[in-house]
């Protein structure tokens, strides 16, 4: 089933995340594409992830489908001017990928080369209506093509910055831009998690767009740390910092950190499914879905 | 959605009127640069809409003024230069992240929204930058009707909030 089809029927999505290495090893990937096989739906390849310069995204999506999995392109708009990104949406289309993650993108200071310019040409809601505007047909000059993408449109949400309307705002105009699913940050402040997911209901913007709840798998105390003070976004409760230190086994404990998450956010009303971002810990991924007793139907 | 006309008027032939619709503009007024003639004009009508602008509300003279439609805070003293709300790297305290010291440019603009009850007019889509018009005057552009006018009066805006949303939730269906 295609992330498309599982968008349209009920299921509970599953997406997982691969960051891409920093070399030409293909071999890396398909290595890191085994652990996802079979247990989720679709799997997130990173574009330049922290402004670091990695794989290609498109080249990347395409080895994971050789590999047999459906792979989601994300797509930067720090990268990119206009014409660029819609000639590597045309690219990507060719070549098969037919899912697209549109993100604003981390400012390139947080990298390793903070010298470079950034392009920020369009913004991530301007992205999602290039997309859209393609697969209507049209390019953004409105020359008409001749065949359309046809991409289905992602985008990203976070629900733990402040001010709480002014997010729901930008998911409204990111939802009648054309989003189709919307994957947030990773959850580790369910009850602030809770409150945004009970104001979407609210709109009934769930209806309009499938929400996956980022879950994030760790392995230590200091990558928790190392999330909440230089991810930009990223909100950590001290309790899960203080409980993977208390561990006895941390990464026993990180599992079970993430299994109770999961299981929390399916009981949430309005939550279609997750996104699991297991950062450099892609072997975890069969464990933890099977101790959540997720299984996807293939 | 309460948008003018003019905002979503095809300008260039090749595409057929109203298709593909708002927001997936990809043909809204002219998006040609302004011609020769008018440069000149331009650069002394720009020195003057510096006197006003800039001191009041850090113009970054991007040529395509929407101040109106953010509370009168310029939104382009973003680093990522966002048109349409925050990105996602906003603070616990609505610090920028990119430079932690600063506020987020779209965190006091919300606030300010709110207080002059204009937030409707956050959920208007921005359309993409042209940046040819960069450092050109934007009184000028309005009148060559390049780009869209300011909105001086929002009445009744709570009620055009929910107007927006049954107007998708109608849409939709």
């Amino acid at each position: 089933m295609t992330l498309r089809q599982k968008i349209e029927s009920n299921g509970f999505i599953v997406c997982g995340e691969i960051t891409p290495p920093q070399s030409c090893d293909g071999d890396v990937l398909r290595a890191r594409a085994k652990y996802f096989k079979g247990y989720v739906d679709a799997v997130n390849i990173t574009d330049n992830q922290t402004a670091i310069v990695r794989l290609s995204s498109i080249a990347s999506a395409r080895i994971l489908l050789d590999e047999g999995i459906e792979p989601i392109m994300q797509m930067t708009c720090r990268d990119r001017n206009r014409l660029a990104m819609q000639s590597d949406l045309l690219g990507a289309a060719a070549l098969g990928i037919h899912n697209v993650l549109c993100l604003t993108g981390d400012y390139q200071t947080f990298g390793d080369q903070p010298e470079a310019r950034g392009v920020f040409d369009l913004d991530s809601i301007q992205l999602i209506t290039t997309v859209a505007t393609m697969n209507n047909g049209h390019l953004l000059s409105g020359f008409e093509m001749k065949k359309a993408p046809g991409f289905l449109i992602g985008a990203a949400a976070n629900p733990f910055a402040e001010p709480l309307e002014m997010r729901l705002i930008r998911l409204h105009k990111k939802i009648v831009a054309g989003a189709h699913f919307i994957q947030t940050q990773p959850v580790f402040d369910p009850e602030k998690f809770a409150r945004w997911m009970e104001r979407v209901v609210d709109l009934g913007l769930h209806e309009k767009v499938a929400i996956l709840a980022g879950v994030m798998p760790v392995r230590s105390a200091k990558t928790l740390l190392w999330m909440k003070e230089r991810v930009p976004g990223m909100r950590v409760r001290d309790e899960y910092i203080d409980r993977m230190n208390h561990a006895r086994d941390p990464e026993a404990e990180g599992v079970a950190m993430a299994v109770e998450t999961i299981q929390a956010l399916r009981a949430t009303r309005g939550v279609r499914g997750i996104h699991l971002m297991p950062l450099n810990w892609e072997s975890i991924t069969p464990t933890i879905l099977n101790d959540a007793g997720i299984s996807v139907a293939q | 959605m309460g948008f003018s006309e003019a905002q979503v008027s095809t300008s260039q032939k090749r595409v057929k009127p109203g298709k593909p619709p708002w927001p997936h503009d990809g043909k809204a007024m002219s998006k040609r640069p302004i011609p020769a003639r008018e440069r000149k004009f331009s650069r002394v009508l720009l020195f003057f809409e510096d006197i006003v602008k800039v001191p009041l509300f850090k113009c970054q003279r991007c040529g395509e003024c929407i101040l109106s439609s953010t509370a009168f805070i310029c939104s382009q003293n973003c680093p990522k230069r966002m048109r349409n709300g925050p990105c996602g790297g906003t603070g616990e305290n609505g610090s920028c992240e990119v430079f932690p010291d600063r506020q987020c440019v779209w965190y006091r603009i919300y606030f300010r929204s709110r207080l002059l009850h204009r937030i409707s007019l956050l959920y208007k889509f921005n359309r993409m930058h042209n940046w040819s018009l960069e450092g050109t005057s934007s009184w000028l552009n309005v009148l060559k009707k390049r780009i869209a006018p300011p909105i001086w009066l929002v009445r009744h805006d709570v009620q055009k909030v929910k107007d927006i949303i049954a107007d998708d939730a109608a849409t939709e269906n």
